[in-house]
């Protein structure tokens, strides 16, 4: 039994970017439980759930360093064009291609594009349904920081599905 | 141009304004076109959020390997803990009590349900104390690689002569040290650099409160160990792995150092 740990996988799925391998997203989760794990004598009650995705975070942001010092990092171009959906449908039938697939992957790679400050705040609370108190533990922003992300976020990802659809007809092939 | 009501339109729509607000944004809705659109706007980004970003959850072999580590956790502590009775009392006795009652279960449920133990004043004194080092020129007073001119500068210092030793072949440079005042005493740090992080490794006369093995706070790792007389602390923003690494070194050459009795 372990707690939030589908929340938990999906916030880390998030962040590794909606195309990096699911690999990415297991390593983060477990380096982060194991972090709760030692240092949850220092969580005094609070939002346990809260807590814990600021570990995700925090684990996650490690990950990134680790990797930039490494100097494996793909440029934003080349990171883009392997932001994958995450539904994905394993046949090539054209056939099998619906309309909401299509939205599907469309969406899951525009959010994906968001800037992660933007990404996270709108996942935060349109997935996982977090206050913008607990947002701001999370991310370690101020609440009106939040706000004004969310905002933005939500406007940016509002304009590039309107571009979309509008630039290209999604129409059933 | 934008509403200037629409950062408080949005926060109505996530349901964090009271009833009075509330009302009050309505009400300019009603009046504001552009609010209107917002509100349908927000209304139709979440509906497809929520409806097309599904995700699969956790794979059940991730679920396992982290069980598995958990329990390993626990295991670990529960066997170091006999050490306690030797002055290790940074150990988390509440491990020892919960291990009895089933390792397999208890990491698991220990990690949410347990209620912290009081770990003072004092971590916080060490987390800013940390962060006080970082500003610039706050680092250290001696400044230099040699343990023999870093420790005996303590002695003029600090209340206490801790365990200094350079381990730059192992990757910790030893930086140099710098005298601090928190917990009514003098304390001594010894700076380490590992990487691009710094260590802060506080040595305090021990035998106040106890402190957890191993915490974090506003993002800084801690570990804690006692040798001799001396409270150790060490405290960066390294990942564990390295953290532990330092402490390791730290604990075998303060071993070495400690007198005979
Ligand atoms: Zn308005």
């Amino acid at each position: 039994m372990l707690p939030h740990l589908d929340a938990a996988y999906r916030f880390a799925r998030w962040l590794a970017g909606a195309g990096a391998g699911s690999g990415d997203a297991d390593d983060i989760v477990q380096d982060a439980f194991l972090r709760a794990f030692r240092a949850f004598d220092s969580l005094r009650g609070g939002d346990v759930k809260a807590w814990l995705f600021t570990i995700v975070r925090n684990c996650h942001a490690t990950a990134v360093q680790q990797r930039q010092r490494r100097g494996a990092v793909p440029l934003a171009e080349e990171h883009l064009e392997t932001m994958r959906p995450v539904v994905e449908d394993a046949a090539t039938d054209p056939e099998s291609v619906t309309a909401a697939a299509e939205e599907r992957r469309t969406l899951a790679r525009l959010v994906s594009a968001l800037p992660e400050e933007h990404r996270e705040v709108l996942l935060l609370r349109e997935m996982e349904d977090m206050s913008y108190r607990e947002i701001a533990q999370v991310t370690q922003v101020p609440i009106g920081t939040v706000m004004s992300r969310l905002a933005r976020a939500r406007a940016t990802l509002r304009g590039k599905w309107l571009e979309q659809s509008a630039g290209e007809p999604r129409a059933v092939r | 141009m934008q509403c200037a009501e629409a950062l408080r339109v949005q926060a109505y729509f996530d349901g964090e304004v009271d009833a009075l607000a509330a009302l009050d944004v309505e009400r300019h809705a009603e009046h504001c076109p552009e609010c209107r659109v917002l509100l349908e706007e927000l209304t139709a980004t979440r509906a497809r959020m929520r409806s097309q970003l599904e995700f699969p959850g956790a794979p059940a072999q991730l679920r396992t390997s982290i069980q598995r580590l958990l329990d390993a956790e626990t295991g670990a502590a529960r066997r170091a803990a006999p050490r306690a009775r030797f002055g290790w009392s940074g150990l988390p006795l509440w491990l020892g009590g919960f291990a009895a009652a089933g390792a397999a279960l208890s990491a698991a449920v220990l990690l949410f349900l347990v209620a912290p133990a009081a770990t003072g004043p004092l971590l916080d004194d060490l987390v800013s104390a940390h962060v006080r080092s970082l500003m610039p020129l706050h680092l250290t007073d001696v400044v230099s690689t040699d343990r023999h001119t870093v420790k005996p500068w303590f002695a003029g210092q600090a209340d206490v002569s801790p365990v200094v030793a350079d381990f730059a072949d192992q990757g910790y440079r030893l930086v140099g040290g710098r005298a601090d005042y928190f917990d009514h005493q003098r304390v001594a740090a010894v700076v380490y650099q590992h990487g691009a992080h710094i260590i802060n490794v506080f040595a305090f006369a021990s035998g106040r409160q106890p402190l957890p093995q191993y915490t974090s706070r506003s993002g800084y790792h801690i570990a804690c160990w006692k040798l001799g007389n001396l409270q150790y602390c060490a405290i960066s923003d390294t990942g564990w792995d390295e953290l532990q690494a330092l402490t390791r070194l730290l604990r075998a050459a303060g071993s070495a150092d400690l007198p005979r009795q």
